[in-house]
């Protein structure tokens, strides 16, 4: 690694600082910092109900946090709602199914953000090219941009729903369990997915519970507990084995 | 190119809309040859389908959008009541007809802003919302009317009167004119625009098309908006073909509404349907009552009939779309 890119990571793409959230009673988020790197794949693992989808709900403006701030490409931002999420570059892959079944893959991909002609009508051509184009950039091969959603595989689905996050440049992608109830064939086209993104300089936060699709895929982890943070270890230093551990081992306080 | 045409076709013609497209071409041919004296197909009859049947229908239009959008309007009966008699009342002070129409039309957007702002902001189900309006609005107007019928003259404006209710060269009802038109620009919204990408968005997975950003509240409400308006619209237009205010006016239409939606192949979870199919399903609703009528059977039988094409519909679209993506 050369100094110059060294420096580069010393940068933080998005920082997040002292986060905390409650559900009523029920605090999910108890004082997080947690940051991303450009080009970085982080992941972001822990046990159920550990709060990795509170913590990036709230990065992506799904949620409102109580307390901490946010930082993105070192500028403090309000995060509000998805749209300024949005619009920072930050596209988030729910892990409740973010599709629309019963709608067609190229209204999927730009619902939202139909591009259009005058008065408002959605331009489809340019819908169904661009949807094409932007699933085979990621080597998905779909016969028709007019295919429902509910017509697809599960491997295909989250290829969709992925795409659509890199069809609008985005900075920053969250994929929030891209791999559950997949097939060993469909999950490794979704980690295939996640190789193309980081070649692309895109960084990806990556939520898991299978520790090996996350660790051939991931530069740096970081482990959640109860709502706090666990650790935060670069690859090099760690182990499946080691991460394993550090997710069934309870918070420890010292 | 041709690829793309032929997909277009095929997707107008879905599944949906030809099982509809059938039962609706099986009731004309029914009707036709089964009617005392062919009377169904008497240029009399036509005109009655498609002249005062229109009303009905026009409002179907909108109930099916909003259907599509995940939510139900059971006050569409009473929006309308309520708004034939501000119409009327406009017209008793002497208002100019025109203005009294677009004041109308106000109240009318007003009175669906309502039930879509209860709806989305108190998120009561819009079946409870609407069915409080729905016992409110008609409340309110027999209360205002106590229940009197109230005379309305024609001749002040005729112009209005041939814009609602004329004949095209002397045959063609304006109403069918209306009903056509409406159904083409809600078709052309629903499924060519934007907005219609984002009903379909917030009927078939509201969390995705909050997530993409979609204020799926205020696209809620400006469907709400669009049933009132269309409430309205026909609440004016009946009241120049009748030359009264009752205040049974729409009585009964809320659930017809809902059956014709249905009927075309509208899901009642939302997300599915198109305006073809609704619009079909308007004109089949209105064709079994009128079929009925001219059969001479007795009246509660149409509703026993309604229930078995609804429910026939229903269970054979399932079928057919089980079987679609079952092959797909
Ligand atoms: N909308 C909500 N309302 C109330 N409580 C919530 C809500 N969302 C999450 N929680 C609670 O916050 C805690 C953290 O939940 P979160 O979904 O972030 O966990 P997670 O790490 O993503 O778990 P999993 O691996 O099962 O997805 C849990 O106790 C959960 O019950
Ligand atoms: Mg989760």
């Amino acid at each position: 690694m050369t100094s110059s890119s060294g420096s580069e990571e010393e940068r933080s793409l998005a920082r997040m600082t002292g986060v905390e959230k409650w559900f009523g009673k029920v605090q999910a988020l108890k004082g997080i910092d947690f940051e991303v790197r450009p080009s970085e794949v982080v992941g972001l693992v822990g046990d159920n109900g550990a709060g990795k989808s509170t913590l990036i709900k709230v990065l992506s403006g799904y949620h409102l946090a109580d307390k901490g701030e946010i930082y993105f490409e070192e500028k403090r931002v309000n995060i509000t709602s998805s749209l300024d999420a949005r619009k920072l570059g930050i596209e988030t892959v729910y892990q409740e199914q973010a599709l629309a079944p019963n709608m067609s893959i190229s209204r999927n991909i730009f619902m939202g953000r139909e591009p259009a002609k005058p008065l408002g009508f959605m331009d489809k051509k340019s819908m169904d090219r661009g949807s094409m184009e932007a699933l085979e950039s990621i080597g998905l091969h779909l016969r028709s941009p007019d295919a429902l959603i509910a017509t697809l595989s599960g491997g295909e689905r989250q290829g969709v729903a992925i795409v659509r996050a890199l069809h609008f440049k985005a900075k920053l992608v969250i994929l929030d369990e891209p791999t559950i109830a997949l097939s060993v064939k469909e999950a490794r086209e979704v980690l295939d997915f996640i190789k193309q993104l980081k070649r692309e300089g895109i960084s990806v936060i990556f939520i898991t519970h299978n520790l090996y699709h996350v660790f051939p895929s991931a530069d740096r982890f970081v482990v959640l507990g109860l709502g706090e943070k666990i650790a935060d270890v670069e690859k090099k230093d760690t182990s499946i084995d080691e991460l394993a551990e550090l997710i069934v081992k309870p918070p420890s306080h010292d | 190119m041709s690829d793309s045409k032929l997909r277009l076709v095929r997707s107008f013609f879905n599944y949906r809309f030809f099982s509809i497209f059938l039962v609706f071409v099986a009731l004309l041919l029914f009707f036709g040859f089964f009617s005392p004296h062919y009377r169904f197909t008497s240029l009399a009859n036509i005109k009655i389908l498609l002249g005062p049947g229109s009303e009905f229908s026009i409002i179907a239009l909108g109930v099916g959008l909003l259907m599509v959008s995940g939510e139900f309007d059971l006050s569409v009966g009473s929006i309308l009541v309520f708004c034939s008699f501000m119409f009327i009342r406009l017209f008793e002070i002497g208002m100019n007809l025109f203005l009294a129409g677009f004041i109308t039309l106000g109240l009318g957007a007003l009175l669906g802003f309502l039930n879509g702002f209860i709806t989305t902001k108190a998120r009561i189900p819009s079946f409870i919302t609407t069915l409080g309006t729905m016992m409110l609005w008609r409340g309110v107007t027999l209360l205002l009317s106590l229940g009197y019928t109230r005379p309305f003259d024609t001749e002040v404006s005729p112009l209005l009167g041939s814009i609602l209710t004329g004949k095209i060269g002397g045959v063609i009802p304006a109403q069918a004119i209306w009903f056509g038109a409406f159904g083409l620009v809600l078709g052309l919204v629903l499924h060519l625009h934007k907005f219609g990408n984002w009903i379909y968005a917030t009927g078939d997975n509201k969390q995705a098309a909050r997530a993409m950003g979609i204020n799926t509240d205020r696209v809620k409400t400006i469907c709400f908006m669009i049933v009132g308006v269309l409430c309205a619209f026909v609440a004016v237009m009946q009241i120049v073909r009748v030359s009264t205010f009752t205040s049974r006016a729409g009585d009964g239409w809320e659930l017809k509404a809902i059956a014709a939606s249905v009927v075309g192949g509208t899901s009642l979870m939302g997300g599915i349907g198109s305006m073809a199919g609704v619009f079909l399903g308007a004109l089949t609703i209105t064709v079994i009552e009128n079929g009925l009528v001219l059969l001479r059977i007795p009246y509660f039988w149409t509703y026993i009939i309604f229930g078995l094409v609804i429910i026939s519909s229903v269970l054979s679209s399932l079928y057919l779309e089980r079987k679609r993506l079952g092959r797909d």
